[in-house]
Formats: C-alpha cells, sequence, structure tokens
C-alpha cells in the first residue's frame, strides 16, 4: 500500500520550477483565455438579446481587453519560441536566454497595447 | 549552526495521508543535505524513512524535493538552500513511506526504451570491440551520464498528469541508444517513442534540465529524439 501518485493543481503549482514553468503556465491560461473569449463571443452573437448585450459589454471593457490581449500576444509569441526552438533543438541548451529574449518582445509589444487600450478608454 | 527542517512524513499503517513534521538540529553550513536527515534519523526520530546508498550523487537514491524543487540530498549544501528547509517526496508516483516513493512506475518506463545494446552483426575480425570514433561517442555522451534517480521524470507536468507518459529518463536512456553508431535498433525504439505516451507529451517545459543532478541537456536531448522521429534520420 501506498499514497495515490496523484498531482493535485495546488501541489503541482507549488513546484519551483525555472523561468519555462512559467511560461508553461502562462500558456496554458493563455489558451483558456482565448477559448473563453472565443465562447463568449459565439454565444453572444448566438443568443442575441439582453444576455448577448451584456456579454459583448464584458468582453469590449477596457479590463477585459488588457486581458485578452495578454492571452493572444503571450500565448503567440510563447508559442513561436517553442516552434523555433522544437526546429532546431541544438538551440535548446539555451532555453533560459530564449525566455529572456522572449519577455524582451513581449513586454514592450504588450506594454504599447495597455498603452493605447488604457488611452482609448480614457483619454478618448 | 540550528538548521530547521520540516519534513512530509507519511506511515501507511498510521497515517490516512501525510502530514508535516519539523525538526530542529545543529549542522555547518558545508553539511548536504543528507547530513542532516542522517542527523534527523540518528537524533530525533529514528522511525524517519529514506533512500541513501552512495552518498556521492552516483547511485541516484536519494532525489527529493529540497524547497520545493527535485534535487539529490547527497549533493545539495545548506549554505545553498538555506537554514530553513521543506523536504517532501518526489511528486507524480505512490509514496510508500516517508521520502520513500515507489519508483516501479518509472522503471516499467525506463525497460520500455529497450535500454540495452542491440546488435547482431558478427563481431569484428578482432573478436573485440566495435569501433567507434570520438565524434560518434560525443553525439551521445551527455545522455550516458543517467543515474535513474528519477528527479526530472517527477519534476515534468506532463508526468504528473498521465502516468502513462514514458517521461524524460525513459528518453534519455533511449537517445543514448538511438544515437550510438553501433547499436542497429533505433528505428524500433523511435517507433516506441512515437506513440502517443512518447515525445508528444512533452511540452518543452524545461523543469527535467532545471532538475538533472548530473547536469544532463534533458529537454535537448528529447528534442532530437523528436527530430530523428520527424525526419527519420539519426
Ligand atoms: S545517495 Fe547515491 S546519489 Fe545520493
Amino acid at each position: 500500500m501506498g499514497l495515490s501518485r496523484n498531482v493535485s493543481l495546488p501541489t503541482a503549482l507549488r513546484y519551483r520550477g525555472p523561468a519555462g514553468y512559467l511560461t508553461f503556465i502562462l500558456h496554458r491560461i493563455g489558451g483558456l483565455g482565448m477559448a473563453l473569449f472565443i465562447s463568449m463571443h459565439i454565444l453572444a452573437s448566438f443568443v442575441g438579446g439582453g444576455l448577448g448585450e451584456f456579454l459583448n459589454a464584458v468582453y469590449e471593457s477596457w479590463i477585459f481587453q488588457i486581458f485578452i490581449f495578454f492571452c493572444v500576444f503571450f500565448h503567440a509569441i510563447n508559442g513561436l519560441r517553442i516552434v523555433i526552438l522544437d526546429l532546431f533543438p541544438k538551440l535548446l541548451e539555451h532555453q533560459t536566454q530564449a525566455i529572456w529574449i522572449e519577455w524582451a518582445v513581449f513586454i514592450p509589444l504588450y506594454g504599447f497595447a495597455v498603452f493605447t487600450i488604457l488611452k482609448t478608454a480614457f483619454g478618448g | 549552526m540550528d538548521v530547521t527542517i520540516k519534513i512530509l512524513r507519511y506511515s501507511p499503517e498510521k497515517d490516512e495521508r501525510g502530514h508535516y513534521e519539523t525538526y530542529t538540529v545543529e549542522a555547518h553550513e558545508n553539511d548536504r543535505v543528507l547530513d542532516v536527515l542522517e542527523l534527523v534519523k540518528g537524533h530525533k526520530d529514528g522511525s524517519l524513512a529514506f533512500r541513501r546508498s552512495c552518498a556521492h550523487g552516483v547511485c541516484g537514491s536519494d532525489a527529493m524535493r529540497i524547497n520545493g524543487k527535485n534535487r539529490l540530498a547527497c549533493k545539495t549544501l545548506i549554505r545553498d538552500v538555506g537554514t530553513t528547509l521543506t523536504i517532501e517526496p518526489l511528486l507524480g508516483l505512490p509514496i510508500k513511506k516517508d521520502l520513500i516513493v515507489d519508483m516501479e512506475p518509472f522503471f516499467d518506463n525506463y525497460k520500455k526504451m529497450l535500454p540495452y545494446f542491440i546488435n547482431d552483426d558478427p563481431l569484428p575480425a578482432d573478436g573485440r570491440e566495435r569501433l567507434q570514433t570520438p565524434e560518434q561517442r560525443a553525439r551521445f555522451d551527455d545522455t550516458t551520464k543517467c543515474i535513474m534517480c528519477a528527479a526530472c521524470t517527477t519534476a515534468c507536468p506532463s508526468y504528473w498528469a498521465n502516468d502513462e507518459y514514458y517521461g524524460p529518463a525513459a528518453i534519455v536512456n533511449a537517445h543514448r541508444f538511438v544515437f550510438d553508431s553501433r547499436d542497429q535498433a533505433a528505428d524500433l525504439r523511435l517507433q516506441i517513442l512515437a506513440e502517443t505516451d512518447g515525445t508528444a507529451r512533452c511540452h518543452t517545459i524545461y523543469n527535467c534540465t532545471d532538475a538533472c543532478p548530473r547536469g544532463i541537456q534533458v529537454t535537448k536531448a528529447i528534442g532530437e529524439v523528436k527530430m530523428a522521429i520527424m525526419t527519420g534520420k539519426v
């Protein structure tokens, strides 16, 4: 007899992995975020009426826009990094540097998007 | 100096689930985590169970979670991890007692890789070695270093989610033979690894590479195997 092998989500999240573990988690959140956005979008046009308008208002709000831009940009850039590394396994030796480059690309790009969203929301 | 060590204890006779116990022992900053565990077992609580054998990072017995990451207790110095320690068993394998996990599922995956030399050709004329160049040897040098401690496999979220996945250690050991110029069963191994529970479950997370006490470029080895499956070339 022994204690089961199951690893709960909180236990898994407590594992102190390297930089790649954080990007892995954010990649999953990004994917789920996009799935949520698309389902809301489809549902809104499908049901229409009051509920449709409410859903529209949710995903058009600036807070949701900031969230969904994070999901899309991060998922895309991180995905690109993984594709490149998968195609050139030799580069996997420099995985940590690759992740730094990824952040260096992501932060200005996302920063600019957030800036534009906020400017439109508050400045007009 | 005083070292405070919190250990996840589990005894199948007494516990439904594990519980933490904290001990304080006197140790030196150049002591290893294994020394501290020995002090706890010798002076505080003889019922504490953990595996160890060589105590020099060779046998691969004492991989465990030290402050949240997989490390070998015998290669981790107190001065590198601090004087407040949390020690837990490896994740994703059933716990038998305290820090001892059931390694059988891990070895089963290893065996699926045909981890032995396969070459049915008759021996060379001199009846001795099958020669290879230093370059051919270098091709798989990194993956010969594996000590089967399971630190990589049990650091892998894909393995936590699904123990049918062969796991990084098995793939590393397959790599060792796939890229050996003297071996003739690369195709067979690549076929096994191309299955659903093979390399496709690797999401390039790098937890394995970070956890390896031998510094093996685990993710790179898996990447090379993935490429070999795709191109059919080794
Ligand atoms: S006791 Fe042998 S590797 Fe640590």
